[in-house]
């Protein structure tokens, strides 16, 4: 009984793991995709969610950083949890739609290396930004109480532990993770596959010339799928908050992770994504509670024999690969 | 084209056949092997006696012995990591791994084997040439951006491993320490300054033996570039499919270039290990990566001096200009910048991102087209001056 309980606990945690993972490459992926444009600052759209996450929901003290010496002494509004879920992705689309607008599009006829070079200049920028700000101290993201509450109405407990068959007491939060993820992709996954916008935007990868031709503006398609792949960046980052230590590097640590989901699951492709996130976030969990010491390295050991064996990717499209 | 056309009709005007024939010398000189390996020396031999020791200039820029061999040592690596970016066309996210690889080797034998200098920097580019031969292998399956990803990826494979499973040899997250180095060949101590004349210039002796293997890599590198194996790397950088067709082994080609910038890589991370005596490792994380990519974009990828321009600005950058409590107007105590050494990384990271955008050719690059613009201005005016003297005949 005991070791089914492992098991299950170990399939949960990787579940709610490969979940940020899921998120976070299926905007990359999407925007790769479409618009061929490679972004190394999605992790710092990641970065932006977490700490607008932290400043809606919550309200913290600040220890260190400029805005505690220009006396800030906490940050945040403290609105919520369902609050920020609603408004960040609001806010990071915002801010992906004006990256589209005022620096992406100036580089997509230009070559791979400068997309990845400016991309990663700006994650440095805005790394060095929120260090600047808040400081090299990591933030205390606590896990929401609750969510849905309006003023007397207590609203749903999201955090603490639930009674769950076999494996008995588990962190519900990492629950509602993997099922916020789920939602998500699916709307995505239908968007792109079933409403004539998703079709446009299929359509331009294919022949974006041809696009043109029959009279649709593909510019607007293409500035909505990157504040889509932005806002996603930006839901994993509340989500994923209150899960991991938030400090001005996480933007920067968990990029990687991310391009690799992306590249083994097969780029451009939505599903493709979902099974990257799933299985690096299974083997992180598994060797987390096996073999400690080789957690990290187990990932990157999957993804070098995985593109061994497939190099497009578990469901790239061999023809479209590059 | 243009410099070698305005000199020609320069020279056909009877009146300024010296001062141009000079000019046009000069030109033929500077792209000379022997000129580039001699000026490189002349600045090995007097960089750090003016940086660090030097009357007013030493004063003005507040340099120290230990920071001017840091950037030969950072300028190494950069010239090899520009032989991949700047000449290939391939970025890579994964040199730390050879940077910091290396560095990890020169140690170990070190510690467990033998603690001359010779032998650390052999046994580290050896095993850099070796690993860059296998990371190339996997990374250049695929191409584009998935290089830049694959490189990354395997190259933070190599940090994590050496943080924890290998802890047993790199002692984890707190870094080889204790590494002791011998004299080199049982005879020169390294850490002692130079006699006489050559230690008012050089200083140490380390600096002398990193010096001496900062012109071979300039020679070496300058060698490669303008020999046919050369053009070939920049043919691929240009086009491709272009080159496959003419019938060259492009896999092969680019497998060599990333294993000679492996190289590099390994030459510098094995004098970084004697340097630090000590190897951290942060020097196997990517964001090690990140600043060789850094330095060498900022400084002008595609060039041979560029890369070097660049460690030196990022370094002088980190280690004293982030020590500045205040950005002043020069020659005033007008206070430009509060605390201005606090954001020289966000202002550095602004820098880079507007030399990507509006300057690809980067710092070396803007140096040059100030440097032409005041060569045809002399120009002109010696032009201007010979056919005054000649019209008052």
């Amino acid at each position: 009984m005991s070791v089914l309980s492992d098991i299950i606990v170990i399939l949960l945690n990787g579940l709610q793991q490969g979940a940020i993972y899921v998120l976070l490459a299926v905007g990359l992926s999407i925007i790769l995709g479409t618009l061929k444009f490679v972004n190394f600052a999605h992790g710092a759209l990641y970065l932006v969610g977490t700490y607008a996450g932290l400043f809606v929901a919550l309200s913290v003290p600040l220890s260190s950083g400029k805005l505690q010496e220009w006396g800030f002494s906490t940050f945040g509004l403290g609105w919520g949890f369902l609050a920020a879920l609603l408004l960040v992705p609001l806010v990071v689309f915002v801010v992906g739609l004006a990256m589209e607008r005022y620096l992406a599009r100036s580089f997509y006829d230009r070559p791979d290396t400068d997309q990845i070079l400016v991309t990663f200049g700006l994650a440095i920028v805005v790394q060095e930004l929120f260090r600047t700000l808040f400081g090299s101290n990591s933030l205390p993201f606590t896990q929401p109480e609750r969510i849905l509450e309006f003023g007397s109405f207590a609203g749903i407990p999201v955090s603490g532990p639930v009674a769950l068959p076999i494996v008995g007491n588990f962190p519900q939060w990492r629950l509602w993770v993997i099922g916020i993820t789920a939602i998500l992709v699916a709307l995505v996954y239908l968007m792109v596959e079933y409403t004539d916008f998703g079709l446009v935007v299929r359509a331009g990868t294919r022949d974006a010339e041809m696009v043109r031709l029959l009279g649709i503006k593909i510019t607007r398609p293409y500035i909505v799928v990157f504040g889509i792949g932005a806002a996603l960046a930006g839901v994993a980052g509340v989500v994923g908050g209150p899960l991991n230590v938030v400090n001005p590097t996480i933007g920067t640590n968990i990029l990687v992770p991310a391009f690799l989901t992306v590249v083994i699951g097969g780029v451009g492709s939505i599903a493709g994504a979902v099974v990257g996130g799933i299985v690096f976030g299974l083997t992180t969990a598994a060797l987390v509670s096996l073999a400690p010491a080789w957690s990290q390295v187990g990932l990157y050991a999957i993804a070098a024999i995985v593109l061994l064996v497939r190099p497009q990717g578990i469901l790239g499209d061999e023809e479209v690969a590059p | 084209m243009s410099q070698k056309e305005t000199n020609r009709s320069a020279s056909s005007d009877g009146g300024t056949v010296f001062g141009s024939s000079v000019i046009a010398r000069w030109e033929h000189l500077r792209g000379q092997e022997g000129t580039v390996v001699a000026l490189t020396a002349i600045f090995v031999a007097l960089f750090p006696w003016l940086f660090a020791r030097a009357p007013v200039v030493a004063d003005f820029l507040q340099g120290y012995q230990d920071l001017a061999t840091l950037i030969l040592i950072w300028g190494i690596f950069a010239i090899g990591f520009d032989l991949l970016l700047g000449y290939t066309g391939l970025l890579s996210f994964g040199h730390a791994a050879f940077w910091g690889g290396s560095a990890y080797a020169a140690g170990i034998i070190a510690k467990n084997v033998i603690a001359d200098p010779l032998v650390m920097v052999l046994t580290g580019t050896a095993f850099a040439v070796v690993l860059a031969w296998v990371l190339g292998f996997l990374s250049l399956r695929r191409g584009g951006i998935y290089f830049s990803i694959l490189t990354l990826a395997f190259a933070q494979m190599f940090y994590y491993m050496a943080a924890s499973p290998l802890a047993f040899l790199t002692n984890g997250e707190n870094g080889l320490t204790g590494v002791h180095v011998d004299s080199l060949l049982g005879v020169v101590n390294l850490e002692a300054d130079l006699p006489s004349i050559a230690g008012t210039l050089l200083g140490t002796g380390f600096y002398a033996f990193v010096g001496v293997f900062f012109v071979a890599a300039v020679a070496i590198a300058f060698r490669i570039l303008n020999s046919p194996y050369g053009m070939v790397f920049r043919a691929i950088r240009e086009n491709e499919s272009r080159a496959e067709f003419v019938g060259l082994n492009v896999w092969r080609y680019k497998l060599m270039a990333f294993i000679i910038s492996g190289a590099f890589a390994g030459v510098a991370g094995s004098l970084f290990a004697i340097h630090g005596a000590y190897v951290p490792l942060e020097s196997l994380f990517w964001t090690q990566s990140g600043e060789i990519v850094i330095m060498t974009v900022l400084g002008g990828a595609g060039s041979m001096f560029g890369p070097i321009l660049g460690v030196g600005v990022y370094l002088y950058i980190e280690n004293i200009v982030s020590t500045l409590q205040a950005l002043t107007l020069p020659g005033t105590s007008i206070v430009l910048i509060e605390d201005f050494g606090f954001y020289w990384h966000l202002l550095l990271g602004t820098v880079f991102v507007v030399v990507v955008w509006l300057a690809p050719d980067g710092l070396w690059g803007i140096l040059g087209s100030i440097r032409r613009f005041i060569a045809q201005q002399l120009r002109r005016l010696v032009v201007f001056v010979t056919e005054r003297l000649g019209g008052a005949n």
